[in-house]
């Protein structure tokens, strides 16, 4: 009875030990591996068992080139005018049989259509190229933590997926959805010294040497990255989202001395109003919006008759506005001031002020 | 390693000295490429394994001969599969396999693999760690044969 379960035992373990042989690369074996195959025949001559004939035969497993760069999600970077360290994500993994070096290149495409279906129109400034540190700060994100890249990943071994950030300034002054198109390309180099760019690779061309031969590998990326030159790519970009505002101002005679507020006239000590409409037409709200506004001197102020954020039938400028809205905003001679919390897309907020005619 | 040499030859030189007969066995590899010329028609191509690179398909062919005056019996190759190749198929030759490092022996279709959770699944190719070809028949004096498998380079 024991050894019946000792054996079981023994099967046990052994199909366990098949399963954990069986190595899930998708790289694949190591290049420069000898792999060496032997068959061995046992026989028998005469009922009398003979030696054992064996033959073997060996070949080398050569040096696979392949890398992946691959834009993380799948949707624009929106950035406002004047943002600094705008950031687009990138994922570079090396599936070669070989830990490399990969030397990257964040360029600018030069008009076109960018990653995201829109026309490239601007380029961003001061870009630079992190590798997500997987250790300390947001993991997945870009952070102050995040290695600051000078040209090349160092060491990157087989079948590793790591995260790369092109950083980016964004101008001012530019208009909603202008689109900055950026491309990132890797290149294999050759691996084996830590901290240093390691040597261009170049494809074993001609016969099969003895030793370890280069094939690249790699699929085509962007426009100009063909397939198997030991570089691949992709694209991401920038879109500008910012508000783009609509001013309009009107006015309307509300009362005079003499015809009171029956078709008022504008003459001396009759009373205006006026109306400074405000629309955005943008991407994006735009907030703290002030409205400043200077009363002529032939005109006095009417104290306390600031009205905000009022309504505007139709569109700017070619509506009308409501004259309506509530108290607040402030007078310092001449200038009537009043600021809009928030103007969101598409919508219209007004400042409303009286003033008599002198 | 000496030692070894010496048992090895210890284990042969008696086998030769009974009969001055022998097999003579020949081991070769080629990487299989397809190919589809202009007309769309696909050809396979035997090569020698000039570039090899993970996931190339290799073709092993074993010919074997009898070069002795007598019938060899019992007559059985095996093959090891090296570590860094997965097997695939064997053709037609209907090969015994071992998925346990030739420990136990069977058809591919009747070998199971435990699994974690105490329940066996199929073996599948992959699995396999050793081939084996046992002649139920005598190979004849001048008798010949090839025998082949495919694998994968991992």
């Amino acid at each position: 009875m024991t050894s019946k379960l000792n054996t079981v035992g023994i099967i046990g373990l052994a199909a366990i030990t098949s399963l954990a042989a069986t190595p899930a690369l998708a790289a694949g074996t190591t290049a420069g591996t000898t792999i060496t195959n032997t068959a061995t025949v046992d026989y028998q001559v005469g009922g009398v068992a003979q030696g054992q004939q064996s033959a073997s035969n060996n070949f080398t497993v050569d040096r696979k080139i392949n890398l992946l760069v691959e834009e993380v999600g799948t949707v624009t970077t929106n950035v406002v005018p004047g943002q600094t360290n705008a950031v687009t994500t990138f994922q570079l993994t090396n599936s070669s049989n070989e830990t490399l070096d990969f030397a990257l290149v964040a360029s600018q495409i030069a008009g076109g259509t960018a990653a995201h279906g829109g026309t490239d129109t601007f380029d961003v400034t001061n870009i630079r190229i992190y590798r997500d540190n997987i250790a300390t700060g947001t993991i997945g994100s870009w952070d102050v933590g995040d290695t600051l890249l000078t040209g090349y990943v160092d060491e990157l071994v087989v079948d590793t997926a790591i995260r790369l950030f092109v950083v980016a300034d964004v101008p001012a002054s530019l208009a909603n959805n202008a689109v900055a198109g950026v491309t990132l390309r890797a290149t294999a180099r050759e691996g084996g010294t830590v901290g240093a760019q390691g040597a261009a690779i170049t494809q074993t061309t001609g016969a099969n040497t003895a030793g370890k031969d280069t094939v690249f590998a790699d699929i085509a990326g962007v426009t100009g990255d063909a397939a198997r030159d030991g570089s691949h790519s992709d694209n991401d970009d920038y879109t500008v989202q910012t508000a783009t505002l609509t001013v309009a101002k009107s006015s309307r005679v509300i009362s005079d001395p003499f015809n009171n507020t029956t078709n008022p006239k504008l003459i001396p000590g009759a009373v205006v109003e006026y109306c400074i409409a405000v629309a955005n037409s943008g991407g994006v709200a735009a907030t703290s919006v002030v409205i400043n506004d200077a009363v002529p001197g032939q005109l006095t102020f009417v104290p306390g008759s600031i009205l905000l954020g009022g309504t505007y039938t139709g569109t700017v400028p070619s509506g009308t506005c409501d004259f309506n809205g509530t108290a607040g905003g402030s007078y310092t001679a001449p200038n009537v001031t009043g600021t809009i919390a928030t103007i969101a897309v598409g919508a219209a907020q007004t400042l409303v002020f009286r003033a008599t005619v002198n | 390693m000496r030692k070894a040499l010496f048992l090895l030859f210890a284990a042969l030189l008696p086998g030769q000295a009974l009969a001055a007969n022998h097999v003579a066995l020949a081991n070769d590899v080629f990487v299989e490429r397809v190919t589809t010329d202009a007309q769309g028609k696909q050809r396979i191509l035997l090569e020698e394994p000039k570039v090899v690179v993970p996931g190339d398909r290799l073709v092993f062919v074993l010919n074997y001969r009898n070069a002795g005056a007598q019938p060899a019996d019992k007559f059985v190759i095996t093959n090891p599969l090296p570590a860094a190749v997965s097997f695939a198929d064997a053709g037609d030759t209907r090969p015994l396999v071992s998925i346990d490092g030739g420990r136990g022996w069977g058809q591919l279709d009747q070998l199971t693999v435990a699994l974690s959770d105490g329940t066996r699944r199929a073996a599948q190719p992959a699995d396999v760690t050793h081939i084996r070809w046992a002649f139920s028949k005598p190979i004849p004096a001048g008798g010949s044969g090839k025998l082949m498998f495919r694998g994968v380079v991992k």
